[in-house]
């Protein structure tokens, strides 16, 4: 057993350069994807709710299969599978910026869809008779509803987003996670170092918590002639508890 | 470079014991996570003090703590802590139950507040002892509003298990992967264990899907 009076911090200082590299990848990694997967996400949604078959299906079939099989197969899949279909090997980040994104997509594809479906229809009739085009209806009369609904679950998937990027030292992306590995094969001081990386986790996870209940503070309440099924969506907590881990 | 399914069947006997061990560890993690869930969820139910305090504080740490992280730091340092040899298997799944445990406390907490206030009130109108209101009034109604989340959650809990392979466990997707490498068939492999979890996975997602809507449109 391990005397606790014996920790010894003295790496950290030495460690720092490695530490914040590591910090910074993972950051921009999440940063970056999350924003990919907001556009390309409300691009999908839009495709699964107006278009035709041809459209709707092969989303379907992106979303289902995505949200459906482990962010780490998928990531080992697009790094050293896909390469042989490809020919291009792709560099760990890139590899990792794809699967993060592609993941984070389907699953706010699947925030936008419920968004835009919980819009009545009466408002996509009202602005057709109006004579607005198909493309202005959205823009201008859907998409302004949509956006207060689908806030708060987007700022949980932001949290998971953030999350999901330790996954990716699985590839070799020398984010956070793998670069406490590697500091913690020069010092061998697990308990430390680990101890260290989780509070940096926490603390930034916990301040984007804080934002996502916030905003989710800001946007949850009910408001007059909303229908039953968005009021549904923005506050349910039993359905948004089980959906942003792993 | 052709494409060779039949690779795969191949090595299936390995493949079918990295299943045994995934299947193993997703057994660990809830066999551990659903009683620290339910502690944890009744001392958030208690409105305040130091145990409500307590358990959000476990509940929020584990929820945002990444897996992996979580994982990593229970296999480092879980041995010297203890003084014990504890295996991959063991602190990888001690980490998914506790996260585990975060996660479905505040599942069966949502599905418990989901019961409405009459029905307590009720139940002491009638003078109903409290262990009688849990069992036969509370519990039940709570289950039906907790299914479909729970349901959800074992499906994470399944992607989940795959972070094993980061620290060595032979689990399916480690087994997959070295497979890959050794026969540089990585294609072959990695397409067919995403296969395996889609095929577990999906349907069961469905139907959770299906009885989440139908509860929506039983309770409207």
């Amino acid at each position: 057993m391990i005397d606790l009076t014996n920790l010894d911090f003295t790496w950290l200082p030495r460690f720092i350069i490695p530490l914040s590299w590591g910090l910074w990848t993972t950051v921009w990694l999440a940063v970056a994807a999350f924003l990919i997967a907001v556009p390309s996400g409300l691009i999908l949604a839009l495709g699964r709710v107006r278009g035709g078959w041809f459209v709707r299906w092969p989303i379907l079939a992106f979303v289902d299969v995505v949200r459906f099989t482990p962010l780490l197969v998928q990531a080992v899949w697009i790094h050293f599978a896909l390469p042989v279909l490809t020919g291009y090997s792709l560099s760990p980040n890139q590899s990792g910026l794809i699967a993060l994104s592609l993941h984070v997509s389907a699953y706010i594809c699947e925030i936008m869809r419920a968004g835009i479906v919980a819009i009545p229809k009466g408002q996509w009739e009202a602005a057709r008779a109006l004579g607005f085009r198909p493309w202005s209806i959205f823009r201008l009369v859907i998409l302004p509803q949509v956006w207060p609904l689908v806030l708060p679950p987007l700022a949980n998937t932001a949290v998971g987003t953030f999350k999901l990027t330790a996954i990716l030292g699985i590839i070799a992306v020398t984010d956070l996670t793998r670069a406490a590995n590697r500091i913690n094969t020069f010092v061998f001081r697990p308990l430390e170092v680990y101890t260290v990386v989780a509070l940096i986790y926490l603390a930034i996870g916990l301040l984007l918590a804080w934002g996502a209940a916030t905003i989710e503070r800001r946007y949850a309440t009910p408001q007059r002639g909303r229908s039953a099924a968005a009021t549904n969506l923005a506050l349910n907590p039993a359905v948004e508890a089980s959906r942003h881990g792993f | 470079m052709v494409f060779d399914p039949w690779i795969v069947l191949r090595f299936w006997p390995q493949l079918l014991d990295g299943a045994r061990i995934t299947l193993l560890a997703f057994g660990i993690a809830l066999a551990i996570g659903i009683p620290i869930a339910t502690i944890v969820c009744a001392g958030r139910l208690r409105g305040g003090g130091v145990l409500a305090g307590l358990s959000a504080g476990y509940v929020t740490v584990f929820r945002i703590i990444p897996e992996a992280v979580m994982i990593f730091w229970m296999f480092y340092c879980l041995p010297p802590l203890t003084g014990y040899a504890v295996s991959g298997l063991w602190s990888g799944s001690l980490a998914l139950a506790l996260i585990s445990g975060a996660y479905l406390a505040e599942i069966f907490r949502a599905g418990i507040q989901s019961v409405d206030r009459g029905q307590w009130e009720a139940a002491k109108a009638m003078a109903l002892p409290r262990w009688i209101t849990w069992t036969r009034i509370i519990i039940p109604q709570a289950a039906r509003f907790a299914t479909p989340p729970f349901i959800n959650f074992l499906t994470e809990l399944l992607k989940g298990t795959t972070l094993l392979a980061t620290i060595g466990v032979a689990d399916l997707a480690l087994r997959a992967y070295v497979l890959g490498s050794q026969t540089f068939r990585y294609l072959e492999f990695l397409t067919a264990i995403a296969i395996i979890y889609f095929v577990i996975i999906f349907p069961v997602a469905r139907f959770a899907e299906r009885i989440e809507h139908r509860l929506a449109a039983a309770t409207r």
